[in-house]
């Protein structure tokens, strides 16, 4: 979609001989107005949401909510969290560097609500299926094939494997190739354990929360808060390695039109570069990804009618849709 | 909760205690009733909206007490040894009391609770009648007040005419010039005071201090106290349940408990939950009493018989 887009924009620009938009200005504006998009999308939502409680909108094909939804959906990520070992409870938030991406808006936070074992593996085999802890019963306490296995790597964020058989007291074959190095925290989880969501509690309420008898934060019940990076889950006994699952919304990857060659002063598309990103948003979304672009190169180059044409389109479609 | 198959059900899969399951499926778990407000009565096309969940689990909590103080027809019942100080302490989970009877010879003897008090807190005083303190400027308290220590020596006498009365055993008595008859000698009780005509020790709850204090003439009897308790279950909120009757009930009350104290809810609103609330919960009053025929029958024989 990114070179159709490319391609509309510049047709529209050299149309009036309004300028030249270089490939690196292109990629800026084109990552702000997927950013635009991608955060209407919540806005446009609560407003289908309200007009469906006004009774102003249908259902079935007529649903504009769904349609929405789907299309946030598509940057909907579920990782397990990794742990902050440094204080109990405490688990780091979605990021790059922990589960691949960075959120926008953290929807559903869930915690299992049993664990059977906790440890740290002691040794490893090249082919990354075994699971070795010396200082473990694993038979003795009767984890079988099937069982999930929540291991903490250090590149992968938390991996959820199976147990496919339980070797001997202190090895177990897993399913998956993560276990390639030694000291990786795991958790070892019953087949169809309960997961309870935890619920987000302001900075405000927590400690009153805390201190109640009726509502105070247990495993059935867990909540957090938040705080710069960090998660912190209440009861802090919830400590466990993948034991806290987040379900967010990530950023739309940063959009990058590449080329190869430059050929009589014009670059040539090629997709076919590592660094190669895609538009995220869904095709309905190409024309207002247009529209975005326009104003913000209208901007770029001063030409006011530019931007004046396609913020007039985008109001007209923004009125259609409504 | 998921449904369970008739072998967990009776024999609980084989594991123990064997009875975890029996009767179970008159009940519904705290944690369905607030995941299913969440899930029915919560969310963006409902009246319940924005809403933490942690509020919902106080309300159905409340809720569940407030069945277990009077609609629940379960009450709880604790038999224990009264101590040498002719004591009960109230078990853990007590709300209310019930029914204080004692457990003699086969035979359950309820207790009428006494309407005087028979225990006190003292201060210590000295011979001037002036109060002791300690170095921190509190009251000295002796261990027992006069009146405990009479009550526990059986030297209180009782107004009830049992054993512990001042005239038990007496056919008549002279009183200041007077006779008083308390027995049938001229073919009838006169001027009985049938509030405190029982013959069986009596009893008193000290609240404060978390203990029924028993009239000596008690012995050493074994007590069955009736009681009802929040259904709190010690804090325990995997064995909080409530009927099923008053799940509706419970989730109306829920629903009713945030709208009402939620701002900018019309007030037909808040009138309209608060209707169904009510209506709920006298449905479901009405079911648990259980009014059969059967019952109704049996106590209706005793219509025709004849009194002398």
């Amino acid at each position: 979609m990114i070179n159709t887009v490319r391609n509309t924009v510049l047709s529209v620009l050299n149309k009036n001989n309004y300028g030249y938009l270089s490939p690196s200005d292109f990629n800026l504006f084109a990552k702000q107005a997927q950013l635009d998009i991608f955060e209407s999308y919540f806005y446009q939502y609560n407003y289908q949401i309200n007009k469906e409680n006004a009774r102003q909108s249908g259902s079935g094909i007529a649903d504009l909510a769904k349609g929405i939804e789907e299309s946030m959906d598509l940057f909907s990520v579920t990782r397990g969290l990794n742990q902050n070992t440094d204080v109990a409870g405490s688990y780091f938030m979605p990021s790059d560097t922990t589960t691949g991406s960075d959120y926008y808006f953290v929807n559903k936070v869930l915690a299992y609500k049993e664990i059977i074992t906790v440890g740290t593996t002691t040794s490893f085999l090249a082919i990354g299926t075994r699971l070795t802890d010396s200082a473990q019963r694993f038979t003795t306490l009767g984890i079988v094939a099937g069982d999930i296995v929540a291991v903490e790597t250090a590149t992968m964020g938390v991996q959820y494997l199976t147990v496919v058989s339980v070797d001997n007291n202190t090895q177990i074959t897993t399913t998956g190739s993560v276990l390639t190095a030694a000291a990786f925290s795991y958790t070892i989880i019953k087949a169809g354990t309960q997961q309870n969501e935890v619920e987000k509690v302001t900075h405000s309420k927590i400690t009153m929360l805390n201190n109640s008898i009726y509502t105070a934060p247990s495993t059935t019940y867990p909540s957090y808060s938040s705080e710069e990076s960090l998660l912190q889950v209440y009861p802090n006994i919830i400590t466990s390695a993948g034991r806290v699952i987040a379900q967010y919304f990530r950023y739309p990857r940063d959009p990058n039109w590449t080329y190869s060659v430059v050929t009589g002063g014009e670059p040539i598309f090629n997709q076919s570069q590592p660094d190669y990103q895609d538009f995220e948003v869904p095709l309905d979304d190409e024309n207002n990804l247009v529209m975005k672009i326009l104003q913000y190169a209208g901007v770029s180059i001063r030409e006011a009618d530019v931007y004046q044409f396609a913020n007039g389109e985008e109001t007209k479609e923004n009125q259609q849709e409504g | 909760m998921a449904y369970i198959s008739q072998y967990q059900y009776y024999e609980n899969g084989g594991a123990a205690p064997e009875d975890a399951n029996w009767g179970s499926y008159q009940y519904v778990s705290l944690y369905d009733i607030v995941n299913n407000f969440m899930l029915m009565y919560s969310g963006n096309h409902n009246l319940v909206n924005n809403e933490e969940r942690f509020k919902v689990l106080f309300h159905a909590k409340r809720a569940v007490q407030e069945l277990n103080y009077d609609a629940f027809k379960e009450i709880k019942v604790l038999q224990l040894d009264i101590t040498d100080q002719y004591r009960f302490v109230l078990p853990s989970d007590f709300v209310n009391w019930v029914r204080v009877s004692v457990y003699k010879n086969g035979l359950l003897y309820p207790l009428t609770e006494n309407i005087q008090v028979n225990y006190a807190k003292a201060y210590l005083q000295d011979h001037q009648a002036k109060i002791l303190f300690d170095a921190d400027g509190n009251a000295l308290s002796p261990e027992f007040s006069d009146i405990d220590i009479d009550r526990i020596t059986g030297q209180k006498k009782s107004i009830y005419l049992n054993s512990g009365h001042s005239f038990d055993g007496y056919e008549g008595y002279c009183y200041n010039g007077a006779w008083y008859f308390t027995a049938d000698v001229a073919g009838g009780w006169f001027a009985l005071n049938t509030e405190t005509a029982n013959a069986n020790p009596t009893f008193a709850i000290d609240k404060t201090m978390g203990v029924i204090n028993f009239s000596s003439n008690i012995g050493s009897g074994s007590v069955v106290l009736e009681y009802v308790s929040d259904g709190m279950e010690n804090g325990d909120d995997s064995k909080v349940h409530v009927n099923k009757m008053f799940e509706d009930y419970l989730y109306a009350y829920i629903e009713y408990a945030i709208l009402q104290s939620k701002l900018n809810v019309q007030e037909y609103i808040v009138r309209r939950t608060q209707k169904r609330k009510s209506a709920l919960l006298r449905n479901a009053k009405i079911r648990i009493s259980n009014i059969h025929p059967g019952r109704l029958l049996m106590s209706m024989r005793g219509k025709d018989k004849w009194i002398k």
